[in-house]
C-alpha cells in the first residue's frame, strides 16, 4: 500500500494559540516542515509533549500521533513508547519530544536517562528561558541577570548547558540553534533522521515575559546558542541504539533458571506444626540452612514457610530466618513460640533476645546453640554445642539443623541430607560427618 | 502420592509469574525493598519471553515508561512499595484519564515516609484507592498467599485489559518476600485477554476516546498503529481534544467512573471459610486474612460458630457479598495492620445495625491469639 505523503502535518488554517512574536510559532512552522521533508507516514510519528506554551502545539496536528503528558515527563513516556516500539514491534516508529526549558528543569532526569540509554528519541527544547505559562518565573535555563517575576532583581543563579549536560551522558546528536535560523528545518529533519537519542535545544523569545525588562534580542539569542553549540556534530555516529542493543545483548537469550520443581521422596512422622528460628551472622549461610531445611520438609510432603531478617546492608550483622513445618497448609506464618531455635554467633544472640525470641521460648522449645556464648535465662532445654569449632563458621547452622533433625527423626535424616546434597553435591560428607559429631552431644 | 509440581516460592515471584502467564511483554521498575522480588524476577524472565525489561533511574521513569508501552500497545506492569508508590501517583492519575491499561503491583511495607523497608504492614489501602483527584475508583486485588499471588497478578492483568485501566495489586511484606511451597499444578488463573480494538478499517471515524454509554470501554488503537490516537491527560472531549468544561467532557470523566462500577459485580471477589450458623464474621485480607484462618481454627475448637471472610477484591468494594456475609451474625470484626481501620472505614456503613469491631496492629504482625482473645470477649 502506497501512503501519499501530506505537504504539511499541521490542521488547515488553525490559528496557533501562541502570543504574537512567540518564538513557537518558528518552532511549530520548522518542525511540521522537518516531518514533511523526511516524508514520514504520519501513522508513524508520534508528538510526546507536556505541560506548557509549547506543550499545548498536539492541538494543531492533524495526522501524527500525539500524546500529550504531565509536566516535564514526555521524555519518560517518550521512551517506553519507543522501547516498546523498538524492541516489541517494527521500530518504525520516529517518537518526537516536544519540550520547554521548564519541563526539562522538571524532567530533566528522564531527558539524561534517555541520552544514556541512546533510545531513539528526538527531543526539541523550546528555551525560552522561563516558565511561560503559569507566569513567567525563571526556570533553570534562565541567564544570569535575566529579570523575571521570580527573579526582580535580576537571576542570581547561572543557567544550565543542556547541550554540554546531554553530551556528558554519551548522546552523540546534540545541537543548539536559535528559533529564527534558517536551517532549523534541516536540524530538526536530521536530528529525528538519527537512529538514537537527539537534542536540539531551540533558543527562542518569550515577548510577553523576557523582553521589556531584558536587553535581549535576536543577537543575543543567535550567540547564545552559538555558544551552546561549540562542539560540533560529529562525522560519524558510533553508537548502537538502545532497542537495537537490547534485541542483540538481551532478548531471547536461553533461561538460566533451572526446574526446581520437587517430588516428594519421604515420609515424615510430623502432625501439625513445628516453628524453627536459626540465627547466626551475616555472611555465614544461616538462611541457606533455612532454605535446606525447608526443602527438606517439602521433599517429606510437608508444607513450608520461610522468612529472613537482617540489617539494611545485608552483608553485616546478624542474620535470622524462621521456618515453619506443617503437616497441614500454613495459615498464620509468625512464630509466637518456637519449638527449635539455632543460635551459632553472637550477633545472632543479640537478634533473637532483641525480637524477643528467647523470652518467648517455653519448655517445649530446644535451644542449640554455640557454646562460646554467654548463659541465658529461658525455661527451655539448652544445649550448648562447639557448633563453630566443629563445624565450621559456615557449616554452623545446616549441621546443627541436620543434627537436630537426625536426633528427634520425625523428618528422616535422609531428606535434609538430600536438600544439602542438592545445593553441595559431594562436599555432603562435610555435613554427615558434622551430624556424627553433633549427634552425641544431643542426647 | 506425587507433588511433582511443588516448587519454592516467595509471593513477588508468584506475582512475576503470574503477570507473565497473564500475557505481560513490559516491566520497568525501580528496585525497593520489600517489592524488589517482582522487578528482580522480571528482568532475569521477561527477555526470556522476548519481552522487554527494564531498570528505570527512578519510580516516575519507571511508571511513565510502562504507560508510554502501553499506549504503543505493551501490557505493562511495575512494583513497588509505599516510598515509590508516593512517586508513582501523578502517573497513575494520567493513565487512568488516558484510559491507558498498566498493572501497579504495591508491596506494603511500614510507613509513613521511607518508614520500615523490611517491616510489614498493611497501611496503604487509603492511599492507594483514593489517590486521585475525584477518587475515582481504581480497582485493587490483595493477595494472602504466594499461590494467590500469582492468580491476582493474571486477574489484575485481565481487568486493566478488559477497563482500559490502571490496576494494583496490592501485597505486603509478609506475603511479598516470604518463601511458600507453592503446588503448581493447582494455580488458578484469569483469561488471557488484550484491550479491544477497532475491526474495521474506518480510520477517519476512530475517536481515542469513543464510548456510546458511559459503561462502555472505548476501543484501543495503538500509537504508532492505523488509527490516529489522540491522548491526553488534560480533560477532553471523546477524540482527545482538549476541552474545559464542556457537556461531553464531563461526559467523560463520569464515563471513567462508571466503566469501572459497573463491572463491580464481576470483579468482586472474596474467599469464604463458611459456617452458615455463624454469630460472629470476620473480615479481613492480605496476611492479616492468614492469620485469621487460624484464629478461625482454634475458636471452632473452642465451640464457636465464626464466618471468615478474605476478601481479595478489595476495590470495587464487593458489597453484595459482604453484605450477603453479614447476615445472621451479631458482630463483625475487621482484622487489618493499621493504625486506624483503613478498610473498616470504608465498609462499616454496609452493616447498619450490626456491631462492627475492628481488630487493628502496626510494627507489628496481628497474631491469632490477637484475634481470638478480640472475639472471646
Amino acid at each position: 500500500m502506497t501512503t501519499v505523503q501530506p505537504k504539511t502535518f499541521l490542521k488547515d488554517s488553525v490559528a496557533f494559540p501562541f502570543c504574537k512574536g512567540c518564538g513557537h510559532h518558528h518552532y511549530v512552522h520548522n518542525l511540521d516542515r522537518a516531518l514533511s521533508s523526511l516524508q514520514l507516514d504520519p501513522k508513524k510519528v508520534c508528538i510526546v509533549s507536556d505541560i506548557g506554551c509549547i506543550g499545548i502545539l498536539d492541538s494543531l496536528f492533524v495526522s501524527p500521533h500525539t500524546f500529550h503528558t504531565t509536566h516535564g515527563r514526555s521524555t519518560a513516556f517518550a521512551t517506553g513508547v519507543e522501547l516498546a516500539d523498538g524492541i516489541l514491534n517494527d521500530s518504525k516508529l520516529k517518537t518526537v519530544v516536544v519540550i520547554g526549558d521548564g519541563g526539562a528543569t522538571i524532567g530533566l532526569l528522564h531527558v539524561v536517562n534517555a541520552a544514556l540509554m541512546n533510545v531513539d528519541v528526538t527531543v526539541l527544547v523550546a528555551n525560552n528561558m522561563l516558565y511561560g505559562m503559569t507566569g513567567g518565573q525563571h526556570s533553570g535555563f534562565s541567564p544570569l541577570e535575566f529579570i523575571t517575576p521570580t527573579t526582580p532583581e535580576g537571576n542570581i543563579v547561572p543557567p544550565m548547558d543542556i547541550c554540554a549536560m546531554i553530551k556528558s551522558c554519551g548522546a552523540e546528536y546534540v545541537t543548539s540553534i536559535s528559533a529564527t535560523d534558517k536551517n532549523l528545518t534541516n536540524v530538526i529533519a536530521d536530528a529525528i533522521a538519527h537512529p538514537g537519542f537527539a537534542l536540539v535545544e531551540i533558543v527562542e523569545l518569550c515577548t510577553e515575559f523576557a523582553i521589556g525588562n531584558n536587553k535581549i534580542d535576536g543577537k543575543t539569542i543567535q550567540a547564545m546558542a552559538e555558544q551552546h553549540n561549540a562542539a560540533t556534530l560529529p562525522a560519524t555516529f558510533k553508537r548502537k541504539e538502545f532497542c537495537e542493543e537490547y534485541k542483540s545483548k538481551v532478548l531471547g537469550h536461553p533461561s538460566k533458571i533451572k526446574n526446581d520443581a520437587l517430588t516428594q521422596r519421604y515420609i515424615s512422622s510430623l502432625h501439625g506444626t513445628r516453628r524453627w528460628v536459626i540465627a547466626g551472622t551475616a555472611g555465614e549461610k544461616v538462611q541457606l540452612s533455612s532454605y535446606l531445611l525447608m526443602r527438606a520438609g517439602i521433599l517429606c510432603g510437608l508444607h513450608a514457610t520461610q522468612k529472613n531478617d537482617n540489617p539494611v546492608t545485608q552483608g553485616s550483622g546478624f542474620s535470622l530466618s524462621e521456618v515453619v513445618l506443617s503437616s497441614e497448609e500454613i495459615y498464620y506464618t509468625g512464630i509466637d513460640v518456637p519449638d527449635v531455635v539455632i543460635i551459632s554467633s553472637a550477633e545472632g544472640l543479640k537478634e533473637v533476645t532483641a525480637n524477643g525470641t528467647i523470652s518467648r521460648s517455653n519448655k517445649q522449645t530446644v535451644i542449640i546453640m554455640e557454646d562460646s556464648l554467654p548463659e541465658i535465662t529461658t525455661s527451655a532445654r539448652i544445649y550448648r554445642v562447639p557448633l563453630r569449632s566443629m563445624c565450621t563458621p559456615q557449616r554452623a547452622t545446616t549441621s546443627a539443623v541436620a543434627a537436630f533433625i537426625a536426633r528427634e527423626l520425625v523428618i528422616p535424616i535422609e531428606a535434609i541430607v538430600d536438600s544439602i546434597q542438592m545445593h553441595v553435591g559431594e562436599k555432603v560428607s562435610l555435613y554427615q560427618d558434622d551430624i556424627k559429631k553433633l549427634l552425641p552431644l544431643l542426647s | 502420592m506425587s507433588i511433582q509440581q511443588i516448587k519454592i516460592r516467595t509471593g513477588n515471584q508468584m506475582i512475576a509469574e503470574g503477570a507473565l502467564h497473564a500475557g505481560c511483554q513490559f516491566f520497568a521498575g525501580y528496585p525497593i525493598t520489600p517489592a524488589s522480588g517482582i522487578y528482580k524476577s522480571m528482568i532475569e524472565e521477561l527477555p526470556r519471553r522476548n519481552g522487554v525489561a527494564i531498570s528505570s533511574p527512578d519510580e516516575i521513569s519507571a511508571l511513565a515508561y510502562c504507560v508510554g508501552a502501553s499506549a504503543r500497545g505493551a501490557k505493562a506492569m511495575t512494583a513497588t512499595s509505599g516510598p515509590g508508590w508516593s512517586l508513582m501517583i501523578e502517573t497513575v492519575q494520567y493513565a487512568l484519564m488516558t484510559e491507558l491499561p498498566v498493572v501497579i503491583a504495591v508491596v506494603q511495607r511500614l510507613g509513613p515516609s521511607t518508614g520500615g523497608a523490611t517491616q510489614g504492614a498493611q497501611g496503604d489501602i487509603l492511599l492507594t484507592e483514593y489517590c486521585t483527584s475525584g477518587a475515582y475508583t481504581i480497582p485493587i486485588f490483595a493477595p494472602s498467599t504466594a499461590e494467590e499471588c500469582f492468580e491476582v497478578a493474571s486477574l489484575a492483568m485481565f481487568w486493566a485489559e478488559e477497563l482500559r485501566t490502571p490496576v494494583i495489586i496490592l501485597s505486603d511484606k509478609e506475603i511479598g518476600m516470604m518463601s511458600e511451597d507453592v503446588n503448581f499444578s493447582s494455580l488458578v488463573s484469569s483469561p488471557v485477554n488484550y484491550r479491544k480494538q477497532p475491526v474495521n478499517n474506518d480510520t477517519d471515524g476512530y475517536k481515542t476516546y469513543n464510548f456510546k454509554s458511559l459503561a462502555d470501554v472505548p476501543l484501543f488503537s495503538p500509537i504508532g498503529g492505523e488509527h490516529k490516537t489522540t491522548i491526553t491527560g488534560s480533560a477532553h472531549d471523546k477524540g482527545g481534544s482538549l476541552q474545559k468544561n464542556s457537556p461531553e467532557t464531563i461526559e467523560v470523566l463520569r464515563h471513567l467512573q462508571k466503566k469501572i462500577t459497573s463491572r463491580a459485580e464481576e470483579m468482586a471477589f472474596v474467599k469464604t471459610d463458611d459456617d452458615p450458623n455463624a454469630d460472629i464474621l470476620i473480615i479481613s485480607f492480605g496476611i492479616t486474612a492468614r492469620t485469621a484462618r487460624e484464629a478461625v481454627k482454634l475458636a471452632r475448637k473452642q465451640g464457636m460458630r465464626v464466618r471468615l471472610v478474605n476478601v481479595i477484591s478489595l476495590f470495587p468494594i464487593p458489597e453484595k457479598l459482604l453484605k450477603k456475609a453479614a447476615k445472621g451474625v451479631h458482630t463483625i470484626f475487621i482484622a487489618e495492620e493499621n493504625l486506624t481501620g483503613q478498610y473498616r472505614s470504608v465498609i462499616q456503613h454496609l452493616f447498619a445495625g450490626t456491631i462492627v469491631i475492628g481488630i487493628n496492629s502496626f510494627g507489628k504482625m496481628i497474631t491469632p491469639n490477637d484475634i481470638l482473645g478480640c472475639i472471646t470477649l
